[in-house]
């Protein structure tokens, strides 16, 4: 059994948990995209940042990947963890803007401005149709190719592969491709057809201290303060 | 690029460590040279005039008793004319902490026992010798 | 071993060999053959000497004689005027810039003297492919005296005592790192030689594997022991074949004598070495990369914890250090640790290599202590500017490091001032750039390296230097916002927070040290479109010097899009619209004489708006 602290909580995880594990076990909400629970966690779309350690020395890792140890501070909503998850939201959504689930986290985070060149892929290379095709289907027929800004997905030498058996887990869990939003309003890149509101009480606080996990998107603490 | 294929004709013997030691000092003493180092330095004069009179030889002699002697530890080095063209074939012997020593008038036996006496014994061999003094050695 | 009385010391490090040292060094023996010279001229041919500006390099000892830029025509005379007449060549000499005089002597010459060799002590006296000539300079004696006379714990203590830290770039104390292996109590444990080195103009690694490869492998037989290992790797990147070369040649002698493999020395310790080429990319440098890379797998980063000291190669216990770090262990076990830290500053101790690159008089390699000021790296060493420059800026670091200005030009070189100043140590790689150098220009062209040499796993590092990348791009082409220069830190620092490997983590600093130093180069660029440099080439443009132009028609000639109007005898005139900006023009023009430079008649101004 591992102690430590989890926003001024004592959490206990059991051995070989990580930080993500343990959030979730105690009901405490972190937003992921490459994660899965079936699935070995990939750390790739960086949007489980968490802030470890006590400043100043803290640092920014992934929940899913980083093991919960003995004594460890975690903090999971500071301002600092706040705003680079939008830029990663942010530039996921720059890639991929046709994605209804990247379109949701968008006006989940409060990401309201689209600031970099739209490119209209389908694909955000969050590794999980190549894990579901290895992990779960055992056939193993896609993979990444290239590094970099070159990376694409697909199979060996793209062509047509023995291995797949047209079985659809890779589209089954796309975020993606599966499920696509209606179409933005044509004057704005971000569709407005879901709520966004900012969460309020950063400008008291360096962290979002909601225990209700709302993120602060009730609004009952301004609407308490302004009394 | 060198791409010399390298296979042992002989098995080395594989080294224990006082071998290591033995190895180090005899290479040392022939590898000394690469610092410019040594217990002292023998120059022959080799300037045009040098070699017209004969310095070739002196420079052969010399290397070849300093072989038959055993001596590693000094370097044997050739300069430009001294100046001195009429007494020519000519050496300066240098010992570490001690001032060089100009020979005059070489021959082969002379150099010879030149090396006997002045670099193995430390002992000048006045009657050869021209003027004990600094010159700058380039 | 014979006695000579001469040694002709060959540069042989790859630059040398670019231009042609090997078939110097093969005039040489033909020549001191054809002289009758054999029995007292040695001709060996050495690992880098470290002045590469002056390569082909030839020592001669013992006289410490340095003749430099040789060619393969020069031999004849040398052989017959130096080792024959005993008159030094004073025209191959080395003649510092703007003197007149030749320095005959190599420790005279500015570039040496204030070099401290440790780590290079061998380079350009020893022949690496002769393990007896690495003995004869104590080589494998601190090896020896590791495996008889001390215990694990007393070498790593040794080691953590001197300060030595990883000479990589991350600067971890590497006592510290041996010490969590050893204790680690899972068996068998590893050893592995990082020498994949990807920084651009970075040579130290490959400079040390080339000259003198037996100090690695001794160091990493002593940290063997210290850690229980009984494998080791030596990973050498694809694009070093001479390193390579060199490294098998070494290894294969080192176990003909005994000191590597099964019972060394004779002294029951068994410890082997293989070689493994790398694949090309600049993240396998990245400790969990590189071992990925090892295992037979792509090279992508993991997350750490668990570290490779706990958890490396195939999950055992493993240490991984840099080729530099482990050819300082052994100097440090023969002379003490007390030695080692006496050099350097308080927090960094001993000497470091560093690569001079760049706008440079004086380009090679250097190793000096710890606490030295660039000031005195830039101008004593290096001889300052050429062609009478002002510095401008000077790279720290690599891609992973900053820009650091004049200001910054009596800052000690150490890990910790190098940090705090927007730096960093990195692998050693400088820089050094003058008045002509573009700074937004420099800041997209390591983006441009590093977004190409991104393994692409994390959002942030992947897409974060693409998009840093294209907008510094549209900077430089005159199309910046007013919202860029925000926009710009704004992602750089996303990607420094976000990103879970060393590559991401340090890809904002091109960016970042550049802005904080240079940001009215950044404002000019975008608010007045231009550029001050002359580099960015949508915002320049060639034109003719009326008064200077004599109308010889040659950049007219030259000119591959046949932009230039003009007839003989007449000033030319450049068509704006057609021009490629190749500069083909401005070099024919400044040689226009054949072998003459003159005043050029083109000048690159800021383009009208």
């Amino acid at each position: 059994m591992i102690t430590f602290k989890m926003n001024n909580l004592d959490v206990t995880a059991e051995d070989g948990w990580t930080i993500l594990d343990t959030a979730r076990f105690f009901g405490l909400e972190i937003p992921t995209l490459c994660y899965n629970e079936g699935l070995t966690p990939w750390g790739g779309c960086r949007l489980c940042l968490v802030e470890i350690g006590e400043a100043p020395k803290t640092k920014l890792v992934t929940a899913c990947t980083y093991p919960a140890q003995e004594g460890l501070v975690v903090h999971t909503d500071t301002k600092r963890v706040i705003k680079t998850r939008r830029m990663m939201i942010e530039l996921m959504l720059s890639t991929a803007p046709m994605s209804k689930e990247i379109q949701d986290l968008a006006s989940k985070f409060g990401v309201t401005q689209q600031r970099f060149e739209p490119r209209n892929e389908e694909c955000v290379y969050c590794g999980l149709c190549i894990r579901m095709c290895d992990e779960q289907m055992d056939a193993r027929a896609i993979g990444f190719q290239n590094r970099g800004f070159k990376r694409k997905i697909g199979t060996p030498f793209n062509i047509q592969s023995e291995e797949c058996r047209l079985c659809g887990a890779c589209m089954y869990i796309c975020p993606a491709c599966s499920a696509r939003c209606g179409g933005p309003n044509a004057d704005t890149d971000i569709c407005n057809a879901c709520l966004t509101m900012e969460p309020t009480c950063l400008d008291e606080y360096d962290e979002l201290q909601c225990w209700m996990y709302d993120a602060g998107r009730c609004g009952t603490c301004v609407q308490e303060k302004g009394k | 690029m060198t791409g010399k294929k390298r296979t042992p004709k002989v098995k080395q013997k594989k080294l224990k460590i006082q071998d290591l030691a033995k190895i180090r000092d005899k290479a040392r003493a022939i590898m000394t040279i690469r610092d410019g180092e040594g217990r002292g330095r023998v120059t022959v004069h080799m300037g045009t005039c040098g070699i017209a009179a004969g310095a070739r030889e002196i420079m052969d002699a010399l290397l070849d008793q300093l072989s038959k002697s055993r001596v590693k530890d000094m370097i044997v080095t050739t300069s430009g004319c001294a100046g001195f063209c009429r007494r020519e074939p000519m050496a300066t012997v240098e010992l570490k902490g001690q001032p060089p020593v100009k020979y005059i008038d070489l021959t082969p036996a002379k150099i010879r026992k030149i090396v006997e006496k002045h670099v193995l014994g430390g002992h000048i061999v006045a009657e050869f010798a021209l003027a004990i003094g600094s010159e700058t050695i380039y | 071993m014979k006695k000579y009385r001469t040694h002709l010391l060959v540069c042989a490090g790859t630059g040398c060999v670019s231009c042609n040292s090997f078939k110097i060094k093969e005039a040489l023996e033909q020549e001191v053959q054809k002289r009758n010279l054999q029995n007292e001229v040695l001709v060996i041919a050495t690992g880098c000497n470290g002045f590469c500006e002056r390569g082909p390099i030839l020592l001669v000892q013992p006289e410490g004689i340095f003749y430099q830029q040789l060619k393969v025509e020069d031999v004849p005379r040398l052989v017959e005027e130096h080792l024959l007449k005993g008159r030094p060549v004073k025209k191959l000499m080395y003649i510092p810039p703007s003197e007149k005089e030749p320095i005959p002597k190599m420790k005279d010459i500015e570039f040496f003297k204030h070099q401290r060799l440790i780590v290079l002590r061998n380079r350009g006296r020893i022949d690496p492919e002769k393990v007896e000539e690495y003995i004869a300079f104590d080589g494998y004696e601190a090896m020896a005296k590791a495996l008889t006379k001390m215990t694990p714990e007393e070498i790593i203590s040794e080691i953590s005592a001197s300060g030595l830290r990883g000479r990589g770039g991350a600067g971890f104390p590497t006592g510290k790192k041996w010490d969590v292996c050893r204790k680690e109590k899972k068996t068998p444990k590893y050893l592995i030689c990082n020498g994949d080195e990807g920084d651009p103009g970075a040579f130290m690694d490959r400079s040390l594997l080339e000259a003198d490869p037996h100090a690695v492998l001794e160091g990493m037989v002593i940290g063997a022991k210290a850690i229980g290992a009984e494998k080791g790797f030596i990973y050498i990147r694809h694009e070093y074949p001479l390193a390579l070369q060199r490294m098998e040649i070494a290894i294969l002698q080192a176990k003909e004598y005994g000191l590597l493999g099964k019972n060394i020395l004779d002294t029951g310790f068994n410890f082997d070495i293989e070689v493994v080429q790398g694949a090309g990319a600049f993240v396998s440098g990245e400790e969990t990369a590189l071992i990925a890379s090892v295992e037979g797998r792509i090279a992508t980063p993991r997350q750490r914890p668990p570290y490779p000291a706990q958890k490396g190669y195939m999950g055992m216990p493993t240490v991984i250090n840099n080729v530099e770090t482990w050819g300082t262990v052994p100097n440090i076990i023969r002379r003490g640790a007390a030695w080692f830290a006496g050099l350097g500053t308080e927090t960094s101790k001993g000497t470091k290599i560093f690569s001079l690159v760049g706008k440079i008089n004086n380009t090679g390699l250097v190793e000096v202590p710890m606490g030295i000021t660039l000031r005195d790296i830039v101008y004593g060493i290096g001889g300052g500017i050429p062609d009478g420059r002002k510095f401008k800026a000077v790279q720290i670091g690599g891609p992973s490091g900053g820009c650091l200005p004049s200001s910054k030009l009596d800052l000690p070189i150490d890990y910790e001032s190098l940090t705090a100043a927007g730096s960093m140590m990195g692998s050693g790689g400088m820089i050094v750039m003058d008045e002509k150098t573009c700074m937004v220009d420099i800041a997209k062209y390591f983006l441009n390296f590093l977004r190409d040499e991104s393994c692409g796993k994390c959002v942030s590092c992947r897409e974060g230097t693409q998009r840093m990348w294209e907008i510094v791009k549209r900077i430089t082409e005159g199309k910046g916002k007013q919202s860029d220069l925000a926009l710009l830190e704004e992602l750089a620092t996303a990607t420094m927070d976000a990103s879970m490997c060393g590559l991401g983590q340090t890809a904002a600093n091109p960016v970042l040290s550049t802005l904080r130093y240079f940001k009215r180069e950044f404002e000019i660029h975008i608010k007045e479109k231009r550029c001050p440099a002359g580099v960015c080439l949508a915002l320049i443009q060639y034109e003719v010097i009326p008064d200077r132009c004599t109308g010889c028609l040659a950049c007219k000639t030259s000119c591959p899009q046949d932009a230039i109007r003009g007839t003989l005898k007449d000033v030319h005139l450049i068509d704006q619209e057609k021009c490629i900006k190749c500069g083909a023009c401005y070099e024919a023009c400044k040689f226009e004489a054949i072998e003459t430079e003159r005043d050029p008649a083109i000048r690159i101004v800021e383009r009208a708006r």
